[in-house]
């Protein structure tokens, strides 16, 4: 017989039950990127090629689910006596913004909330402090007489302060100097975004919004796989296409021919042209010793 | 009066029935609202249009005469003997400001080429004597598809960075081993009879960025 005490104790416990399971309903979601077994991943460098395989095999599988598209992931590795540098001709830049969205294009940057890795500042002539660069300029038409445009993404530095402040060693700097990020081993602490002086890098606040039909089905583990909510990502010189040969989508995509890349190490290249005759005006923020492989010169 | 033991302890089993109750309540309010998810939600967030797909157009906006060729296009437009007469070379016009008349045939072309006159000369870089040409200073006869060097005997300083590929677009592969790298041609980017790069409609800014200060700043700023 039921009698009113234990009928009170066990809608209670029924209901504590439930309530404890409904407040745990958010973890489903969790579901959605966060597997067993990309929690249970070894770190990028300890991973053997078989398990580097099995891990491409999940994010393939992870992103075919998610945009219904069957993506080519690779894990592409530096190359022997390959150091890259960028180089960018303010004289000929217009600031027409162009990079910038190819760069969204090319590395699946979230659409909304929006993510962009280059940023491209407005600065009155005659000068050269960043403080007086605005990157929301909106003319009618550019390049506005008067200004020029200064285009800053990540500087890609020799001495990189947001690999010193990593607190997990889930960004480095690769052999060809790239510096990168494992999108599985960041904890999303940020500490990297406060170090970094050229405001490079970008955290996901919310799940990244690709619309299906304009994700890049070309991806790089370290490069423009989809990312999760809560890491943080920066420019990496589009390394799916750079150690695959190609040259950075920002640079194919400038009209004006502003932009330069290439491997310093080879006398022959045009970037080592460049950094023996043209005028290098600066390294950004030189005065911080990061040393940037990001080079801003003029042609007069 | 005291009350007696027994009333008390009524009193209070009393009191924790209410409470169980109470807190049953509670748990399946609870319940409720976590399973129907009532709060939770973020804010829907402003739809942010996707970019025009012309901003990530990697093709340069000009064909060179090489280009129309690779392409087998129409060339008609380079058939100079179709209305010039192949034994006298078309006179040039001038203004009272000796500035060139561009003829009526021509009108879609506007001269441009540097900030002074001298420069803006049909024969500076065609050829009088076979239209279908073009003569560099030197006395050299070049093709049309070989434009390239002839911007080059004049701009030598730029031609010597074009060629080193400092000056100019090149696109494909920074390793020429793996892949081939495409070199655009000077007219691919600047129109010969006014190469000045045009201004244009820049890509839209950023819009996570823009927050309600700067937008009051560029809206107040003349």
């Amino acid at each position: 017989m039921l009698d009113r005490r234990n009928f009170l104790r066990s809608t209670a416990a029924f209901a504590g039950l439930s309530a404890l399971a409904a407040s745990l309903s958010p973890l489903r979601e969790l579901g959605d990127y966060t597997s067993t077994e990309q929690f249970l991943q070894k770190y990028y460098k300890e991973l053997t090629p078989d398990e580097m395989k099995k891990v491409l095999q999940r994010i393939t599988n992870e992103v075919e689910r998610q945009y219904g598209i069957r993506p080519h992931v690779r894990d592409l590795k530096p190359m022997d006596g390959v150091e890259f540098v960028y180089a960018l001709n303010l004289t000929r830049c217009i600031g027409c913004r162009k990079c910038v969205h190819a760069c969204v294009a090319e590395n699946n940057q979230s659409r909304n909330p929006e993510i962009q890795y280059i940023r491209v500042l407005k600065m009155p002539h005659g000068s050269m402090d960043v403080e007086k660069g605005d990157h929301t300029y909106n003319d009618k038409e550019v390049p506005d007489p008067g200004y020029f445009y200064m285009p800053v993404q990540c500087q890609q530095c020799k001495n990189p302060p947001c690999v010193k402040v990593c607190p997990v060693n889930a960004t480095w700097q690769e052999k060809d100097g790239i510096t990168v990020i494992d999108y599985d081993w960041c904890i999303g602490c940020r500490y990297c975004e406060a170090a970094c002086p050229y405001w490079a890098r970008r955290f996901n606040w919310t799940k990244p919004e690709i619309p299906k039909d304009r994700l890049n089905p070309e991806m790089a583990y370290l490069g423009n796989r989809p990312r999760k909510q809560g890491v943080m990502e920066k420019c990496h010189f589009c390394i799916q296409r750079t150690r695959a040969g190609r040259y950075p989508a920002c640079l194919e995509v400038c009209p004006v021919g502003a932009r330069k890349f290439g491997n310093v190490l080879d006398p022959e290249s045009e970037i080592s042209y460049i950094l023996r005759t043209k005028r290098i005006f600066i390294q950004l923020k030189e005065e911080m010793g990061t040393s940037p492989r990001f080079f801003y010169y003029f042609d007069k | 009066m005291e009350p007696t033991p027994s009333a008390s302890a009524a009193v209070s089993s009393k009191r924790t029935n209410y409470c169980l109750g109470a807190l049953t309540l509670g748990f399946i309010g609870l319940a409720v609202a976590f399973l129907g998810n009532l709060w939770g939600h973020p804010p829907a967030r402003q739809q942010i249009p996707p970019v025009d797909k012309a901003f990530l157009e990697k093709t340069p906006w000009r064909k060179t005469y090489a280009d129309l060729v690779r392409g087998k296009e129409d060339l008609s437009d380079f058939d100079c003997y179709g209305c010039h007469d192949k034994k006298k070379p078309p006179p040039l016009r001038f203004d009272a400001h000796s500035t060139l008349i561009v003829p009526e045939e021509h009108k879609d072309i506007v001269m441009g080429h540097g900030s002074h006159n001298r420069n803006n000369l049909c024969y500076n870089c065609h050829n009088e004597s076979n239209l279908e040409t073009f003569q560099v200073r030197d006395g050299r006869e070049l093709k049309f598809a070989d434009s390239t060097q002839l911007c080059g005997s004049c701009h030598g300083p730029n031609y010597r960075d074009w060629e080193a590929g400092a000056h100019g677009r090149i696109n494909g592969y920074w390793n020429t081993s793996l892949g081939e790298a495409r070199k655009l041609d000077c007219a691919n980017c600047h129109n010969p009879h006014a190469p000045r790069i045009p201004t244009r409609d820049p890509a839209p800014g950023p819009h996570a960025l823009r927050t309600p200060v700067m937008r009051y700043q560029a809206e107040t700023t003349p």
